[in-house]
């Protein structure tokens, strides 16, 4: 399991090097989450991105996408050649996802707040239609700081929406200017039911899913704990890396680094 | 005057649209719960008051949307429009979802409750988005015609509710989405006019007879799409014009109609809200009176783009 991430992480950063554009450690950070979702929880019809019984997942810090990208190009939704085109003038995929332009793509994220709001109303109308699909957001720490996170946090409670798992990813980029005091208690006193992950490890992610999945009448969050830059040393943490691209011997050590895992 | 006569025929068109379409959900931000209380009983498990939290409320609205809901979302106009502007733009129409949005309290209609609440662009940031439609119904039966005939379409539609309707009444058949009504002839001058000012501006229309003066009064309850040709048909014959709104002046329907015109020009004149805060209080006729918005204004300036 663990190459096949290194793989990934290599085509993440193949992604960005060549174009010149995209998050590296955000997409690190996430992967390991967005690949359970995608190979062992989320229901997808791989024929028809709007099958009416699909789950819906929305990737709220969309500045993660290029992880986004290379697992759905991985689970076979997303051409090589598109893959390939990132960030060229006329390519589907973008610095943040364009829901116009990518199937199996839910909502266009990129301005922060957003996604956790526009979910709960996707999970309120599924509710409404008493429909089983589940509604799956991935938002940042960092993001949490917005007010519409917790508006909507505060609606999902009211409205019982026990179709809407939140995943957050937490890798501590908020607590670099303007900390939470206990994520955990937070998410709690807002009435939600929550888990806490290693946001790293497969097998307890997909277990605290399925515990997720399974529990009623509460909306859940998964704080999953996770490394910014993960599976590179020099990347890891927060600093200059989270929108640099390699020059060449960056490249070469990332790539060495990665395949010494 | 006919004052909360159109808010109240919200909750009558949108109960007849929703007992035909099950696909509508109401959502009010603490506000016209009241109003909606026979549609509450009628309609069930499709109306929520969902609480204080405009932005999110507009976001929820377009997942709900996305999946398969038309929302019809409902509170005052500063905070619906001007604090979830951002909500708007990337949630509805980025994303190119349909729905409607539905104000009151837009201008100063809340007059003696002070500039927090008062909205002066929300027209002008509705018409800049993409993929919108913008109205301004100021008598029951345009907005009963127009929310009815376009509700369903693929556009985020903002109808724009006057506390006080102008009192005219117009056959239904001249009420269609994107269509001015002409309601005088004329070959001197070109009024145009938007929302409850309709009613001065007929006075204005009187009393420059009196001088020999006929002007063409065109109203317009649609200001997106507007209707360039019959605007255009009318300052062409006329030379001159004024438009008459209760609007900030930048974004302003006299801002459109200019554009219109490209390079040509001819006289005109903007009556608009001032470039400021208005910081009255009193009546809603108490500021109009205040920032001159009456007949006597209109009058007065209107006079010398014949002089």
């Amino acid at each position: 399991m663990k190459k096949i991430n290194s793989e990934l992480r290599k085509i993440i950063v193949d992604v960005v090097t060549k174009s010149g554009w995209g998050h590296i450690p955000s997409s690190f950070s996430i992967l390991e989450i967005l690949k359970v979702l995608y190979f062992k929880f989320l229901k997808i019809n791989p024929k028809n991105p709007e099958d009416i019984n699909r789950d819906y997942f929305i990737l709220s810090k969309g500045h993660g996408c290029v992880a986004l990208y290379t697992v759905l190009n991985r689970k076979g939704l997303l051409s090589n050649k598109d893959l390939s085109n990132f960030s060229k003038v006329d390519a589907i995929l973008g610095e943040h996802p364009d829901a116009t332009k990518i199937k199996f793509v839910e909502a266009s994220c990129g301005s922060l707040g957003h996604g956790l709001s526009f979910a709960i109303g996707i999970a309120y109308s599924l509710k409404l239609q008493k429909k089983r699909n589940r509604v799956v957001v991935l938002v940042g720490d960092g993001e949490c700081q917005e007010g519409t996170v917790w508006e909507a946090a505060h609606i999902a409670r009211n409205k019982k929406l026990d179709n809407l798992i939140l995943i957050v990813d937490y890798n501590k980029s908020g607590e670099q200017l303007l900390p939470i005091d206990n994520l955990n208690k937070k998410w709690k006193s807002f009435g939600w039911k929550t888990f806490v992950s290693d946001g790293h490890n497969e097998s307890e992610l997909l277990h605290n899913l399925k515990k997720a999945d399974k529990y009623k009448n509460l909306p859940k969050v998964i704080i999953a704990k996770t490394i910014k830059g993960k599976g590179v040393s020099f990347i890891e943490g927060h600093g200059p890396w989270h929108h640099k691209i390699p020059n060449k011997e960056e490249y070469n050590k990332i790539i060495q680094e990665l395949s010494d895992e | 005057m006919n004052k909360d006569a159109i808010r109240k025929q919200f909750p009558k068109t949108i109960e007849e649209i929703a007992i035909k379409d099950k696909r509508i959900f109401v959502m009010v931000g603490d506000i016209s719960h009241g109003i909606f209380s026979n549609f509450r009983k009628k309609i069930k498990n499709r109306y929520s008051n969902l609480g204080i939290l405009e932005p999110t409320m507009i976001s929820m609205s377009a997942g709900m949307s996305k999946t398969g809901f038309i929302p019809v979302v409902h509170t005052i106009a500063p905070f619906l429009i001007e604090r979830s502007y951002e909500q708007i733009k990337l949630d509805f129409c980025y994303h190119k979802l349909p729905g409607v949005i539905v104000s009151v309290g837009g201008a100063f209609d809340y007059s003696a409750l002070g500039c927090t609440h008062h909205c002066y662009n929300d027209l002008s940031i509705m018409k800049s988005f993409q993929n919108t439609q913008v109205f301004h119904p100021a008598s029951t039966l345009e907005f009963d015609i127009l929310l009815k005939k376009t509700y369903k379409n693929k556009y985020l539609k903002y109808f724009k509710i006057p506390k006080v309707s102008h009192d005219i009444n117009f056959k239904s058949n001249d009420i269609e989405p994107g269509k001015s009504i002409k309601i005088y002839n004329g070959k001197d001058l070109s009024i145009f006019c938007t929302g409850t000012q309709l009613k001065n501006a007929i006075n204005l229309r009187s009393k420059l007879q009196k001088d020999g003066i006929k002007a063409e009064l065109i109203y317009i309850h649609t200001i997106k799409p507007l209707d360039d040709k019959s605007i255009i048909r009318s300052i062409r014959k006329t030379k001159k014009f004024v438009t008459i709104e209760e609007h900030s002046k930048i974004g302003s329907l006299g801002d459109d109609i200019r554009r219109l015109l490209k390079d040509k020009y001819y006289k005109s004149l903007s009556f608009t809200l001032p470039d400021n805060f208005i910081h009255f209080y009193g009546s809603y006729e108490d500021i109009c009176n205040k920032i001159g918005l009456n007949l006597d204004n209109y009058y007065t300036k209107t006079i010398k783009l014949f002089e």
